[in-house]
């Protein structure tokens, strides 16, 4: 039996009057690398930034290795988030830091690793990442893809149990995306449990043990991905296909 | 939670410290009458016995009204001089006390006695109606005339009465020649300031055409210098003796100065002794009067302007991030009350925040010093200013960079001290700055209760020296040289932060 990281019950989110997720029911086995694809606007964000309480859900339960996440407290909810790294569209590395500061910063002020320590790590993760040659550069001195490199290096510095991605390469240029998305794949195939909210349909197609297609607030459809894209069974994830394969 | 728990009761302490003295000023007026009335009747007066048993008199005084009072340098001290300085000493020693002197301007003085700021007022005060039904009187001592202090080349345009309609005539604020050239005087108009010393700065400019003062501090003038003359007024002059003024009801310590008086008068020291002293310190200072060998008083006044800015800076930044945080806080009261502080803070004068602290909050404790006073009202007004900087500073970093930080486990407090702070304060360095160099100049301020900066200082310059524009002329520069230099260093370190980038 595969153990379940994330389960998700019934999740729902409203902002005022618009209901962004309907009653989500998932979950994520570990090692387990999911894609998360649809149309824009369809709350795919949203969904993952609920998994580790970025979001608060309007209702529902978000289950971290069989803990509850919606109303834990603050503190509570800082430890679960050490486990749980989380790579952003905007790679949001903090500016007023060098490269190597950005990776080290957490281990030392969350953990409480010593400086020595954090060091040798961030190291070993920027060469992970082919980066070793920027530690003591500057965000503002690197590249869209650089940037978002030592964005996932500064989250796997916490040696997190999962890894949420939120787009991380839509802000990319074109010639940028594959850097990226190296490192991920090199990610997944060292069993890394992974969830990809992704437009890179050919990312998904190779490294995804599941797709998970979601439109209008709903995951309309899971499977396999080589059974997805041959076959797709909603009316949505066939529109939505057409649209993108063409 | 725990964090708004501290943040509220640090808050209600505030509020307490500031709101307790309207209550406390409440009540006292309230029940004034009827203290008064009853003290005489039944509570023992032990007025006399505090005082020795504190083992100080704390006298006030308006040290710019020779010969009645007025500084001298010794060794570069701040000594002061003067007929009733000599009769204070004598006050003091019969019952066998310390002295301490408590210069300020006159307008402040009578305040000053009825917060317990001082145990009496010295001051070449006159013993009139007006101000009898606010504080005791001791016996007269001193009976003077009213003169004309005028540039000695208008010296012929003064005759009669009627030669004053039309003009501008100076006096000091709070004083019975203010009363007397307002009243008495048909047709002039009347300009009053604090100090003596700024009236004759602003004789010798012509902004006003004469000064209304006691004689002997109207000749006293004259004498050094040779600008101006003291005339007579062609009217009675005559206003109630001088008298030491002391708190309603302290009637024991009231009946011992009395008895120094008595014995000042029996020995006649006033004239044989006191005014000859006062008259050759005039002298004596004439001599090597110079602005420049007034150089310590400078020195003095920097230093506790620094002192000042240093801690006001201090306590206000901490203020000011404790305000900041409290108005992005998403507790309603919380915000709000930041909210109100700083709409408040902001919304009224410092001047008048100063002494609503010294003789406000004062009052209530008893012992705190106008330098404190002044530190405690500088730092909630900078700090009001800096919460708002600092809050502009917050909401400029975008919120991705709390998510990150967030998302790595960092908690609230870690966040904002790692990861928002060191932005923030990067982006609002010279809007502190900014704050900062006011903060220093605004300091000046400090001076109306009588702390030693530098603005203080120059006074005593100005009315030591009886030059007016020389003393604010070296003060300009010694205040610019500290503004200047300061501003340099903000720079410094804001291309230091620029590179670390």
């Amino acid at each position: 039996m595969p153990t379940k990281m994330i389960e998700v019950k019934d999740l729902q989110k409203k902002f005022k009057d618009n209901i962004v997720l309907k009653n989500i029911s998932e979950h994520v086995n570990q090692g387990q690398v999911i894609c998360v694809i649809g149309p824009s606007g369809a709350g795919k964000s949203t969904f993952l930034r609920c998994l580790n309480g970025l979001e608060q859900p309007t209702s529902g339960q978000v289950l971290f290795e069989g803990q509850e996440l919606v109303g834990l407290s603050d503190k509570a909810l800082d430890h679960i988030r050490q486990k749980m790294g989380m790579v952003f569209q905007g790679f949001n590395l903090f500016p007023n830091m060098s490269v190597l500061k950005n990776i080290m910063i957490a281990p030392i002020k969350v953990k409480g690793t010593n400086e020595e320590q954090a060091k040798s790590t961030a190291m070993k993760l920027l060469k992970q990442v082919g980066l070793a040659d920027k530690a003591d550069q500057y965000p503002d001195q690197l590249s869209g893809g650089q940037k978002q490199r030592v964005a996932i290096a500064r989250a796997l510095a916490m040696d997190p149990q999962v890894m949420l991605f939120d787009e991380p390469t839509s802000a990319l240029d074109p010639e940028m995306v594959d850097e990226v998305l190296k490192v991920m794949r090199d990610l997944a195939a060292s069993g890394m449990t992974m969830v990809v909210v992704t437009h890179e349909m050919g990312f998904a197609k190779e490294v995804a043990d599941q797709i998970w297609f979601m439109a209008d607030g709903y995951i309309q459809e899971t499977g396999k991905p080589e059974d997805f894209f041959a076959h797709p069974t909603s009316p949505r994830a066939q529109e939505f296909l057409k649209k993108i394969l063409k | 939670m725990k964090k708004h728990h501290i943040l509220l009761l640090l808050l209600t302490l505030c509020i307490s410290l500031i709101v307790s003295p309207l209550g406390a000023f409440a009540a006292s007026s309230s029940s004034s009458s009827a203290s008064s009335s009853s003290s005489q009747v039944t509570t023992t007066d032990d007025s006399l016995q505090r005082i020795k048993q504190k083992g100080t008199l704390v006298v006030g005084t308006s040290a710019d009204y020779p010969p009645y009072e007025f500084t001298t340098k010794d060794h570069g001290k701040t000594k002061y001089v003067g007929f009733e300085m000599d009769m204070a000493r004598q006050f003091a020693k019969d019952l066998g006390v310390k002295l301490v002197i408590k210069n300020m301007d006159f307008d402040s003085l009578l305040v000053a006695l009825e917060t317990g700021k001082v145990d009496c007022v010295i001051a070449g005060m006159n013993a009139t109606p007006e101000r009898k039904k606010s504080v005791d009187f001791s016996n007269s001592y001193y009976t003077g005339h009213s003169y004309m202090l005028v540039n000695k080349s208008d010296q012929a345009e003064f005759k009669k009465l009627s030669d004053y309609k039309g003009k501008t005539i100076g006096a000091q604020n709070g004083t019975t020649q203010y009363t007397m050239a307002k009243d008495d005087i048909p047709g002039a108009k009347v300009k009053g300031l604090a100090k003596l010393s700024q009236l004759v700065i602003g004789l010798q400019s012509h902004k006003v055409d004469a000064v209304m003062a006691d004689a002997a501090t109207a000749k006293a003038y004259a004498e050094n210098n040779s600008n101006l003359a003291a005339i007579k007024v062609p009217m009675n002059t005559k206003v109630p003796g001088t008298a030491m003024a002391f708190h309603k009801g302290d009637n024991s310590l009231r009946a011992a100065a009395n008895q120094t008086i008595a014995n000042v008068q029996q020995k006649d020291l006033i004239n044989k002794k006191y005014l000859p002293a006062a008259a050759s310190h005039m002298k004596s200072y004439k001599k090597q009067n110079t602005v420049l060998s007034y150089w310590r008083y400078f020195t003095k006044g920097v230093e506790y302007t620094l002192i000042i800015t240093v801690l006001s800076v201090f306590f206000g930044f901490i203020l000011g991030t404790l305000f900041a945080l409290m108005r992005l806080s998403k507790n309603k009261l919380l915000h709000s009350i930041a909210v109100c502080y700083i709409e408040f803070l902001r919304g009224t004068p410092m001047m008048v925040q100063i002494m609503f602290v010294y003789f406000g909050i004062g009052a209530i404790i008893q012992s705190m010093p106008a330098l404190i006073a002044g530190i405690i009202a500088v730092s909630l007004n900078s700090g009001a200013y800096v919460a708002e900087i600092i809050r502009s500073g917050i909401q400029s970093i975008p919120l991705g960079q709390t998510e990150a930080a967030r998302s790595l486990g960092m908690s609230k407090k870690t966040t904002f001290q790692e990861v928002i702070m060191p932005q923030a304060l990067k982006n609002i360095w010279p809007a502190l700055g900014n704050e900062l160099i006011t903060l220093l100049k605004d300091s000046s301020l400090v001076s109306v209760i009588g702390v030693g900066e530098l603005m203080y200082e120059t006074q005593l310059v100005q009315s030591a020296t009886y030059k007016g524009v020389l003393p604010l002329f070296i003060t300009m520069l010694i205040y610019f040289v500290l503004t200047f230099t300061l501003s340099r260093i903000l720079l410094h370190f804001e291309r230091k932060m620029k590179y670390a980038h």
